[in-house]
């Protein structure tokens, strides 16, 4: 049980209007055809300007927050999928509103009206940069931090700025434990710098073609030099971006060794690897989604979760080195279950056709999309739309910075591209030899390719483009 | 006819798509039927300036910038010989605070190479955002993106542009970047070149022009890019 938060009678009546006004704005909201998903929080916070500390206070178990540049709505989602398929009741922001109003929108949907909350577990995925705000009314007992990669620059001028903030924000919760990925430079680095007690993961063995295919592109990495003294950082192998098995030849920082491990990755038709020893498969796709997969493990071994020892009694099972070993047929049943959430790799099926929606939006993501996207070698069909608001990132530079000369690729039969900037879009393929046709809107570019074609279609977009898409092809699916 | 493209410490300065210049110059060669061969420089390689044709400097964090700073401090006196000679250079945010007299940052003073008349001093906030420039002698405007802590402050040098949208040098004098003899030194990213095929194309004439004697390139179909450029322009202007 956590610490309840002490509150006088004026701000318990203050914060129960706060969640009933809320409520009623979601309502009304809902009715005139928004998805809503900060305004709730945005309304409670005008009334009670702390009410995210009172509503996190009545979390019975654990709140884990989950930050990092790629992965966290994944990661975040199938966590919560898996406590819940514990029977615990879990708050979640699901649809990856990750600012302090997105977060409080998810504790006011979760509440009963009165503001009273009946949650095990609170799984929030947290925007790096906000992470300051959130984190001075809600102290998680964990963070899971998937990975650091460039994104958004001109928000937030560079990855270091970026890294400063959520060091900052760490250290405001200096109990709470930091689950980090170990093929990370930076994540361990930040991870070491804050003080924080930590555990991490990692792949034990290079997966897939990366090794040559990073040295040939020569894809951006932003982790190269030792964050401690300044050199060139060695690798005896890649996984992608700069993620891989590191060392600093002269100060000695290293790869820690990974608590929980992975090795024998296998990427075709199913997802293959073992976690710790033992045989996990997915419908996932791309080589990312072992490292988020290994992010959710580790929390669930930490937290000693009942569903990886379906046979334990309650003989210790928390931590590495439990005295009895895990198994994961509970775990890859659920897994099967699972269906990807809002535009990570998700898939409608629309006149019988199959449909991928992917958020796409920086190059280390881009990349790993178009690897998931080749690894399936049917026909296919692509379209691209690329935005650039605030929420986007003003600044699309960045799409010099995605290989896509892979989808010079056989199997795509043809490429269009809209958004706000089609035309850098457009202009990015010619430099890579591959000719594609712009659309005014996204929904002409999809149904362009419903009608011209039956191959398989994926939709690669950045931020802002998500809502408006995945509104369009759930209604598409409905039809 | 072949160009040498000199890409200097990538690994060092690689922010914001430099990729996408280096990129734009091999392409419009490739093109028109120009070979191009670009060598990627890692911070301690020897830079054989005498056979590089065009050479690109890129931006990076401030400590890289650093790193690279005091390596170019080594090759003064062979780069300010190329630059005299009248190879050309393009150098974009910090590459173009180092053609410079140096840069002041509340951390500490880089030492440039001084082949641009000017100087830089970090300030905040941090210029961001789409920025579009007029250059007299070119057909159309320049636009890109900028994103800088340094104000920079030109002496007897010309700026590259006059701007019409956005912040450009310092954010107060209506002038961004500069270009003496054929060295560009500019904010612009976006990238630079793809967006602005004349740039690219006038640092491209201006190699061939010293390498091989010829004036002016066959033209190209820039519809594609003119658009690009035009959505900017219509956008903000």
């Amino acid at each position: 049980m956590r610490t309840s938060i002490q509150r006088s009678i004026t701000e318990k009546l203050r914060d129960a209007i706060a969640v009933d006004a809320a409520k009623a704005a979601a309502a009304g909201s809902r009715l005139a055809g928004n998805q809503g998903t900060s305004l709730p929080g945005k309304t409670a916070m005008a009334v009670s300007p702390d009410i995210l500390a009172p509503l996190a206070g009545q979390v019975r178990r654990k709140i884990i927050a989950v930050c990092g540049t790629n992965g966290k709505t994944t990661t975040n989602n199938i966590l919560c999928t898996m406590l819940e398929a514990e029977g615990r009741k879990v708050v979640c922001n699901r649809l990856g509103s990750n600012m302090p109003a997105g977060i409080a929108s998810a504790f006011i949907n979760a509440a009963h009206p009165g503001g009273h909350l009946d949650a095990d577990y609170a799984c929030l995925e947290v925007d790096e940069a906000s992470a300051r705000l959130v984190f001075s009314h809600v102290k998680p007992d964990y963070l899971i931090l998937t990975n650091l990669f460039r994104d958004q620059l001109d928000r937030y001028g560079e990855i270091d700025i970026t890294m400063d903030l959520l060091k900052t924000a760490i250290r405001m919760v200096p109990e709470m434990k930091l689950i980090i990925n170990a093929d990370d430079p930076l994540s361990v680095s930040l991870a070491e710098e804050t003080g924080n007690p930590f555990v991490c993961y990692g792949i034990n063995t290079p997966a897939g073609h990366a090794i040559e295919e990073t040295l040939r592109t020569g894809e951006v990495r932003e982790g190269r030099f030792c964050r401690k003294c300044g050199a060139l950082l060695q690798y005896d192998f890649y996984q992608y971006g700069q993620m891989g098995k590191y060392r600093c030849p002269v100060c000695g920082f290293k790869r820690p060794d990974p608590v929980y491990a992975a090795s024998d990755v296998v990427l075709s038709e199913k997802l293959h690897f073992l976690a710790e020893g033992l045989p996990v498969e997915t419908d996932l796709k791309g080589l990312y989604s072992v490292y988020n997969l290994l992010a959710v493990w580790s929390f669930l071994r930490e937290e000693g979760c009942r569903l990886l020892f379906p046979d334990a009694d309650n003989a210790v099972i928390t931590g590495a080195g439990p005295r009895i070993r895990p198994d994961t047929t509970r775990f890859n049943e659920i897994l099967s279950h699972y269906h990807a959430q809002f535009g990570r790799n998700e898939t409608f099926c629309i006149d019988g056709r199959d449909v991928v929606l992917n958020l796409a939006k920086n190059p280390t993501g881009f990349n790993q999309n178009i690897e998931a996207m080749l690894e399936d070698s049917r026909p296919k069909r692509l379209v691209i739309v690329i935005n650039d608001n605030s929420a986007d990132g003003k600044d699309v530079s960045w799409l010099w910075d995605v290989d896509f000369d892979r989808i010079r690729d056989q199997s795509i039969r043809a490429v269009t591209v809209s958004g706000i900037r089609a035309l850098d879009m457009c202009l990015r393929l010619k430099y890579d030899g591959i000719e594609a046709d712009l659309a005014d809107t996204p929904e002409a570019a999809i149904e362009k390719h419903l009608r011209e074609g039956s191959e398989k279609l994926y939709v690669l977009v950045n931020y802002t483009a998500l809502f408006s898409i995945h509104q369009y092809l759930q209604e598409r699916t409905r039809k | 006819m072949k160009l040498e493209i000199a890409h200097l410490f990538p690994d060092l300065l690689n922010l914001y798509g430099d990729r996408g210049n280096i990129r734009c110059m091999v392409m419009r060669l490739k093109w028109r039927g120009i070979d191009a061969n670009v060598t990627e420089y890692r911070l301690n390689d020897p830079i054989d300036f005498g056979g590089t044709d065009i050479i690109l400097l890129g931006g990076g964090s401030d400590r890289e910038q650093q790193l690279v700073c005091e390596r170019l401090q080594k090759t003064r006196e062979d780069f300010s010989r190329y630059a005299e000679d009248g190879g050309t250079v393009l150098a974009v945010c910090g590459g173009y605070q180092l053609m410079g007299h140096y840069y002041e940052t509340k951390d500490g003073h880089m030492e440039g190479l001084s082949l641009l008349d000017l100087y830089t001093v970090q300030d905040s906030p941090r210029l961001t955002g789409n920025i579009i420039l007029k250059n007299e002698s070119l057909p159309y405007e320049i636009v890109g993106f900028e994103n800088h802590g340094g104000r920079t402050h030109l002496g007897n040098v010309t700026p590259f542009g006059s701007v019409l949208y956005g912040f450009g040098n310092n954010g107060k004098d209506g002038r961004e970047g500069a270009m003496y003899k054929n060295i560009i030194g500019t904010y612009l990213h976006g990238p630079l070149l793809p967006k602005n095929p004349h740039v690219c194309d006038l640092l491209l004439a201006k190699a061939l022009d010293r390498k091989y004697g010829i004036s002016g390139l066959s033209p190209l179909d820039d519809e594609t890019e003119r658009k690009a450029n035009r959505y900017i322009v219509d956008r903000f202007l």
